[in-house]
C-alpha cells in the first residue's frame, strides 16, 4: 500500500508542478494508441468528446486485447526468453526516452543548470540500470521496487497528458476490460496466470513484488493457490498485473474475521505462522511483554518473523502486504486518476486516493475469501470515479462556500 | 517564498495529527487501517451533507442563522454516524476477542482499545483538515496571498490552518472520550463529544462578524483545550483503574 501511495504522491507532484505552468499556454496533445481516433480540443461540445471518447477507448481496449492474446499464445508456446528480452526493451524504451523526456521538462520548469552531455550519460546509467533490475535476481529487491515505481511514474505522468474526457472514458473501459479479462473463462490474464502457475514459474512481466523470494519461501507448500491478477497491457505492452499466494494473503491479516474463517481449512503449521502475524498486528510491543505465552512455538514464529522484519525495511507494507505481487497496471492507473484528479483541486485528489486505497482493501479482502485470481483495478477505479464527481460537483461549493466565511464545524 | 509558506500552512494544521500518526499509528496495521476507514467515513458524511445542502448554496444573505442550521445539521449527522461507527467498531471487537477466546489468547488490552479509538479520531481530524484547510491551500503555493474582509489583520490560509489545528484535536480527542463514554456506559462523556463538536462549531459562528475571529479563535483553542484535558484525565484515571485490577500480573504498562 505503501509504494502505491508513494507512486501517487510523486505522480501528483509531478502533475501538479507540470501543469500550472503549461495550463496557460497551448500546450500541444500528443497522438497515442489511446486517442487514435478523436482528438479533443476544448470548443467540441458535450455530446462530440463524449462520442469520441468512447471512440478513443474502444479502440485502446482492442489494442490492448489483441497484445495480451498475442502475450498469452507467445507465452504458451514457451518463448519465454522473447519475452522477457521484450519486456526489458519496453523497459528500455520507456525508462529512456518517456523518462528522458518528463525530465527535460523538468529541468526548463526548474530551471537546472546541466549540459546535455551529462544529462545523457545519467539518464543512460538510470536506465541500463533499470533494465538490468527488471529480471535478473542478484539485484537487490528495494532496486527493484524502486525502478518499478519509476516505471509506473513514468507511464502515469504521460498517460495524464491525455485529453480530459478520453481519460475518464479510458480508466473506466479499462477497469471493465480488468474484470472481463480476469474473471471469464478464456479471458486472456487469467489463461495466462493459470499457465504461468501450472508451470510453476514466475510470469514474464513487470510486477512489483513486495517481498523478496515469494517463490521459494511457498514453495515447500506447494505451488501458489491463489493469484490475484489485476492485469492489462498498456500501448506498449507492459504486463501488469497483482498476485499473491493465497498463503500470504492469509497471514497479511487484512480482514481479521476472513483470517478466522480462513484458519480454519489449513494446516498447523499455518496455523502458527498466522498467530504469528496477529501479534504485531494487534498489539504495541509492550503490551506483547504481559501477554501469557500459550505456544511456544508461536513465540518462536513470532520472533523469527520479527527478525525477519527488521532485515528489512520496516513499513506497513511488510506485515499487509506480503508477497503480494501488484501489478504495475495498477499503479499506473490509480496514479493517472490521481493525477487527473490534481488538475482540478487536491480536494479531489485526497478524496481519490483515500477511494482507491480502500478499494484496494476491498479487493484484498475479496481476495482473501476468494482465493483466486482477482483484478484489482475495478472496485479502486469504480470508486475514484465516483468520488471525483461527487467531491467535484457536490462538495466543492459546500467546502469552499463556508470556509471562506472560516465556517468549520 | 510562498512555497516555504505553504508548506508552512500545512505543517501548521497537520502537523500534530502528522506526529501522532508517526509515532503511534503507523506501526500498526490495524490502527491505519481504523485511520483509513474512519476518514472515509467523514468524507461521505461530509458529500451527504453538502448533497443535501447543495440546492441552497452559495447562500448569498449576509444572516448569520442558515449557517447556524447549516453547522447544526451537519454535526447532528456527523454524531450521528459516530454512533454508528462506535456500533460497527463493538462488533469488530467482538469478533477479535472471539477469535482471541477460540486460539486462547489474550483479549485486547484497554490500551489497544483506546489506541483503535484514537486512530479513529484521528482520521475524522486529518480528514477536516485535508478538506477544510488543505483543500484551499493550492492558491497559497501562488505568488500572492489572501485576506478575508471579515479578517482582516491575518491571512486566510493562516486562519484557516490556525482553526483545522484546534478541529483536529478537538476530533481526535473527542473519539477517544466518546468510545470509552460508551464502552463504560458514561452519560457525560457520551454527550461531551457532541457538545464540545456543536459548541466548537458554533464558536466559528463569530467569524461572520468583522473582526470577530479575534475573539472566536482563542475560545476555539480553549475549547480544544478543555478536550485535551478531559481526555487525559480519562485516560490516566482508566489506566490507573486498569493497571489496578490486572496489577498482580503486570509490572510494565
Amino acid at each position: 500500500m505503501s509504494p502505491v501511495s508513494i507512486c501517487m504522491f510523486l505522480v501528483v507532484l509531478i502533475v501538479y508542478t507540470l501543469s500550472s505552468p503549461s495550463s496557460s499556454d497551448n500546450q500541444q496533445v500528443i497522438r497515442t494508441a489511446a486517442n487514435l481516433i478523436y482528438l479533443e480540443s476544448s470548443s467540441d461540445t458535450t455530446t462530440q468528446k463524449l462520442e469520441g471518447a468512447l471512440l478513443n477507448a474502444v479502440v485502446f481496449v482492442v489494442l490492448i486485447t489483441l497484445v495480451t492474446f498475442l502475450l498469452v499464445i507467445l507465452y504458451y508456446y514457451r518463448f519465454t526468453n522473447f519475452l522477457k528480452y521484450y519486456i526489458r526493451f519496453s523497459a528500455f524504451f520507456v525508462l529512456g526516452s518517456m523518462g528522458g523526456s518528463i525530465c527535460l521538462t523538468l529541468i526548463q520548469h526548474f530551471n537546472i543548470p546541466i549540459d546535455s552531455f551529462t544529462f545523457c550519460l545519467l539518464l543512460f546509467n538510470f536506465t541500463i540500470l533499470g533494465v538490468i533490475s527488471v529480471f535478473s535476481q542478484g539485484v537487490p529487491i528495494l532496486l527493484n521496487q524502486m525502478y518499478m515505481v519509476a516505471l509506473g511514474i513514468i507511464v502515469a505522468a504521460w498517460f495524464t497528458k491525455l485529453p480530459e474526457w478520453t481519460t475518464w472514458v479510458v480508466l473506466v473501459a479499462l477497469a471493465l476490460y480488468d474484470l472481463v479479462a480476469v474473471l471469464a473463462p478464456g479471458g486472456p490474464l487469467k489463461m495466462l496466470v493459470e499457465l504461468a502457475s501450472s508451470r510453476d514459474e514466475e510470469l514474464p512481466a513487470l510486477v512489483y513484488e513486495a517481498r523478496p523470494n515469494v517463490g521459494s519461501r511457498s514453495g515447500n507448500r506447494g505451488p501458489n493457490l491463489g493469484l490475484l491478477l489485476a492485469g492489462f497491457s498498456d500501448g506498449d505492452p507492459i504486463e501488469l498485473r497483482v498476485m499473491s499466494s493465497s498463503e500470504n494473503v492469509v497471514q497479511n491479516g487484512r480482514g481479521v474475521n476472513e483470517m478466522r474463517s480462513e484458519s480454519e481449512d489449513i494446516d498447523g503449521v499455518r496455523e502458527v505462522e498466522i498467530e504469528g502475524e496477529m501479534l504485531p498486528l494487534m498489539g504495541s510491543s509492550s503490551n506483547e511483554r504481559e501477554r501469557p505465552v500459550v505456544n511456544e512455538e508461536i513465540r518462536e514464529s513470532n520472533e523469527s518473523d520479527r527478525g525477519r522484519v527488521l532485515e528489512r525495511e520496516i513499513e506497513e507494507e511488510e506485515e499487509r502486504g506480503r508477497g503480494i505481487k501488484l501489478g504495475l497496471g495498477d499503479f499506473v492507473f490509480y496514479s493517472v486518476l490521481v493525477g487527473r484528479a490534481a488538475m482540478y483541486d487536491l480536494m479531489t485528489v485526497y478524496a481519490c486516493y483515500l477511494a482507491i486505497i480502500s478499494g484496494l482493501g476491498c479487493t484484498l479482502i475479496l481476495l482473501a475469501v476468494c482465493r483466486r485470481a482477482l483484478p484489482a483495478l475495478p472496485i479502486s477505479i469504480a470508486l475514484g470515479v465516483i468520488f471525483y464527481f461527487l467531491t467535484r460537483l457536490l462538495m466543492e461549493p459546500f467546502v469552499v462556500g463556508t470556509s471562506t466565511n472560516l465556517l468549520m464545524f | 517564498m510562498t512555497v516555504a509558506a505553504g508548506i508552512g500552512y500545512a505543517l501548521l494544521a497537520l502537523g500534530p495529527s502528522l506526529s501522532l500518526f508517526i509515532a503511534l499509528i503507523s506501526k500498526k496495521p490495524f490502527l491505519i487501517l481504523t485511520l483509513l476507514s474512519s476518514t472515509l467515513v467523514w468524507l461521505m458524511s461530509l458529500i451527504v451533507m453538502s448533497a443535501l445542502w447543495r440546492a441552497f448554496l452559495p447562500l448569498k444573505s449576509t444572516a448569520w442563522w442558515p449557517y447556524a442550521i447549516l453547522i447544526l445539521t451537519s454535526v447532528g449527522f456527523q454524531e450521528g454516524l459516530r454512533i454508528l461507527f462506535w456500533k460497527v467498531y463493538k462488533k469488530l471487537e467482538d469478533i477479535l476477542d472471539a477469535f482471541a477466546d477460540r486460539v486462547s489468547k489474550p483479549r485486547l488490552f484497554m490500551m489497544d482499545k483506546m489506541q483503535i479509538a484514537l486512530a479513529g479520531g484521528l482520521g475524522h481530524g486529518v480528514a477536516h483538515a485535508v478538506f477544510f484547510c488543505l483543500g484551499l491551500l493550492t492558491p497559497a503555493f501562488g505568488p500572492a496571498t489572501y485576506y478575508v474582509e471579515k479578517c482582516s489583520k491575518i491571512p486566510f490560509f493562516l486562519v484557516s490552518a490556525i482553526i483545522a489545528l484546534a478541529f483536529a484535536t478537538i476530533h481526535t480527542f473527542s473519539m477517544v472520550i466518546a468510545f470509552s463514554g460508551y464502552e463504560e456506559g458514561n452519560k457525560v462523556d457520551q454527550c461531551f463529544a457532541p457538545v464540545v463538536h456543536l459548541i466548537a462549531g458554533m464558536l466559528t459562528l463569530t467569524n461572520l462578524a468583522f473582526g470577530g475571529c479575534m475573539i472566536g479563535i482563542p475560545l476555539l483553542y480553549c475549547v480544544a483545550i478543555v478536550t485535551l484535558v478531559h481526555c487525559g484525565k480519562m485516560a490516566w484515571r482508566r489506566l490507573i483503574e486498569s493497571r489496578s485490577r490486572e496489577g498482580n500480573f503486570s509490572n510494565s504498562q
